[in-house]
């Protein structure tokens, strides 16, 4: 029981509804289900690529370079439906495109051995270059979006699936498929295992290179998804649809519990976190807060967590623990 | 060669630079000028300084990527001072002591409460962003008084005030990383636990490297304040990355301990003298970004392969000597 409470996800739980209720005080509109459900469509893009980046992240690497990828899938979507590609078909690009980006990030890692970091930065330039370059062919300079999407496409954006709206439904499906993945499957044990001790997995004959390749191909496939649902929501695909997913990203998987070190984390906290994150910055709109100070808030609540996850194992490594309390 | 080219960055990096120069000046007449070159330096300005910064920071096996608010904080910090009618040392030293301030709270995190520098200096990244914003309401800083702008226009022999404090900082941090306390720096990175037990102060030390980066970050600032003669909220954002990919373009290494002034100088140089030469060559600067990230990218591959490649051959040479001595001694006990 004790060890249920003492759990990361349950402590995020215990915030979330703590965010909730002082939220719900401030302003009682907050808490009406339909805002709560529908609020969800401006940030669970957020979630859906930092789930894939928590098992990244788990697997010893760190990927910088979605934050681009999200905008480089949106426009190659855009251009193939603008040179008249069916609706499946534009969607097929949309998304190699997002599976080649992690390809791509995978291989180089694996070929200079470098730091992961490093790589996937100079792929957030790439990528974002290579979208506003092609934005530019099909003559939507600069950061215009390209536009003229079929009617179905637009509608997903807005459609329903039993009760939910779209893209909250597409995020707890995908989070759901990785959930399953990472705590469940023989390739799950792989990426936690990986992390702990590449070295020691590599000599005991794990596919490393394999795996790791696979989640960053995973990350680039939910960037693709986060972008086309994106274009969808707002009717145009951009270069910057994905911006403003790179920093919250990364502290919802950190959030969640993911070490940046590898071989720890949950696809559970980040959902969690993703919603903590999410209803933080519309909680704070809704009070009447300014987006910039909602922005500063947010990143201090990333600071202040992990500075007082950290500051409670110092405490606890200055404090003796009676024997027998050890775990 | 191929010995020269993995262990020398700097001066390969110094001839592609070069040689990338000389084909522009090939394609587009008049870019090799005298004037050119000040204009990469005076261009290159706020991503030396910030680089700078980060330089230690990384040295001691950390990494800062709160640059770009702490740029946006001190410049704030500056333009509010000088319109609430401070006197320019003043508002200086205000926008220095906010900078340095910045930095101290990304030390604590990281030596003190022991966060990882990514995840910590992320969360600052917004935090500093947001307490630049809260300071400005959202408001863009104008008409800032003409002495600021003063600073950044050229002067003294085609530099300005802020290009020369530059030079002065290049050569302290180059005398520093040569003094006994600077080797202490590299030492950290090096091998924390050995740092450790040799009896150096590995947190202040770490602590001081993020200080320093705050510090040059506002000086960044400062510069990005005379330069454009206003301070638009976004003002610096983006540029903490591009001051990484400048390192680790230069040779300095990620993994702390390996790095040196020159690398740094010629990495932000080549750079920005990239951006320089695109405007010459008249592409749009939207190809910015793709070119650069598709150097960086190759850059690293060609270096990551080659140092492989390196270390693959001195494994071999090694086996080599030690499988040497086999035939002569079978030939010793054929002959026995």
């Amino acid at each position: 029981m004790k060890k249920l409470i003492l759990r990361w996800e349950v402590l995020l739980l215990a915030l979330l509804a703590l965010e909730l209720i002082i939220f719900g005080m401030i302003n009682p509109r907050f808490l009406r289900p339909s805002s709560l459900l529908f609020g969800t469509s401006d940030f669970v893009q957020v979630g859906i690529v930092a789930v894939p980046l928590t098992l990244v992240i788990i697997a010893g690497g760190i990927d910088v370079s979605f934050a681009s990828t999200v905008g480089l899938c949106a426009i190659t979507f855009g251009i193939a439906n603008f040179f008249g590609l069916p609706l499946a078909a534009s969607l097929t690009v949309g998304f190699a495109t997002g599976a080649l980006a992690g390809l791509l990030n995978a291989t180089i890692i694996r070929l200079t051995r470098l730091q992961p970091l490093v790589v996937t930065l100079g792929s957030l330039y790439m990528f974002s270059g290579a979208a506003t370059v092609l934005s530019g062919v099909v003559g939507a300079n600069g950061y215009e979006g390209i536009g003229g999407f079929p009617a179905a496409f637009t509608g997903l954006g807005y459609a329903q699936m039993f009760g939910l709206p779209m893209p909250l439904f597409v995020f707890l499906c995908f989070s759901a498929v990785l959930l399953v993945l990472l705590h469940m499957t023989r390739f799950g044990r792989l990426v936690f295992q990986i992390g702990q001790n590449e070295d020691a997995a590599r000599h005991s004959g794990m596919p490393v290179f394999r795996v790791q390749m696979w989640t960053y191909v995973l990350t680039g496939l939910a960037a693709a998804l986060a972008g086309l649902l994106l274009s969808a929501y707002f009717g145009s695909a951009r270069v910057d649809l994905g911006g403003a997913t790179l920093l919250p990203a990364i502290t919802a998987a950190v959030l969640g519990g993911a070490s940046i070190y590898g071989g720890k984390g949950s696809v559970l906290g980040t959902i969690i976190a993703t919603f903590v994150i999410g209803y933080l910055q519309q909680g704070l709109q809704m009070s009447g807060v300014p987006s910039q100070i909602s922005s500063a808030l947010s990143g201090a609540l990333l600071v202040i967590v992990v500075a007082f996850r950290h500051g409670l194992a110092l405490l606890s490594a200055i404090i003796p623990v009676r024997p027998g309390q050890t775990n | 060669m191929l010995n020269w080219i993995a262990r020398d960055r700097v001066a390969t990096l110094l001839l592609v630079t070069i040689a990338v120069l000389l084909a522009v000046g090939a394609a587009a007449p008049g870019f090799l000028a005298p004037s050119t070159a000040t204009m990469i330096w005076s261009n290159g300005l706020v991503l030396m300084l910030i680089a700078l910064g980060v330089f230690p920071v990384i040295l001691t096996r950390n990494i800062d990527v709160s640059g770009g608010s702490v740029l946006g904080l001190s410049a704030v910090t500056l333009g509010l001072s000088l319109n609430a009618g401070f006197a320019m040392p003043v508002a200086i030293a205000l926008t220095l002591g906010a900078g340095l301030a910045a930095g101290a709270v990304n030390g604590v995190l990281v030596a003190v409460l022991g966060v990882p520098s990514i995840v910590a200096t992320l969360g600052t990244l917004g935090l500093f962003r947001g307490v630049m914003l809260i300071a400005t309401g959202g408001e863009w800083i104008e008409e800032l008084p003409e002495t600021l702008k003063a600073l950044g226009a050229k002067s003294i022999g085609g530099l300005s005030v802020m290009g020369l404090c530059t030079m002065v900082v290049i050569v302290a941090v180059w005398a520093f990383l040569r003094a006994r306390r600077g080797r202490w720096v590299m030492v950290v990175g090096d091998n924390r636990a050995a740092a450790r037990h040799l009896g150096l102060p590995v947190k202040r030390i770490e602590f001081l490297a993020f200080v320093w980066g705050g510090g040059m970050a506002a000086l960044a600032g400062i510069t990005f304040a005379a330069q454009i003669g206003f301070v638009p909220n976004q003002a610096g954002t983006g540029i903490e990355l591009r001051a990484i990919a400048a390192l680790v373009l230069g040779g300095i290494s990620l993994l702390g301990g390996v790095g040196t002034v020159a690398g740094v100088v010629i990495g932000v140089i080549f750079f920005t003298s990239i951006d320089t030469a695109l405007v010459f060559l008249k592409i749009p600067a939207y190809w910015n970004d793709l070119i650069g990230g598709a150097m960086l990218l190759t850059v690293l591959l060609i270096d990551g392969r080659l140092r492989i490649a390196l270390e693959a051959r001195d494994r071999a040479a090694r086996y080599h000597r030690g499988e040497a001595p086999t035939p002569q001694s079978k030939t010793l006990e054929d002959a026995a």
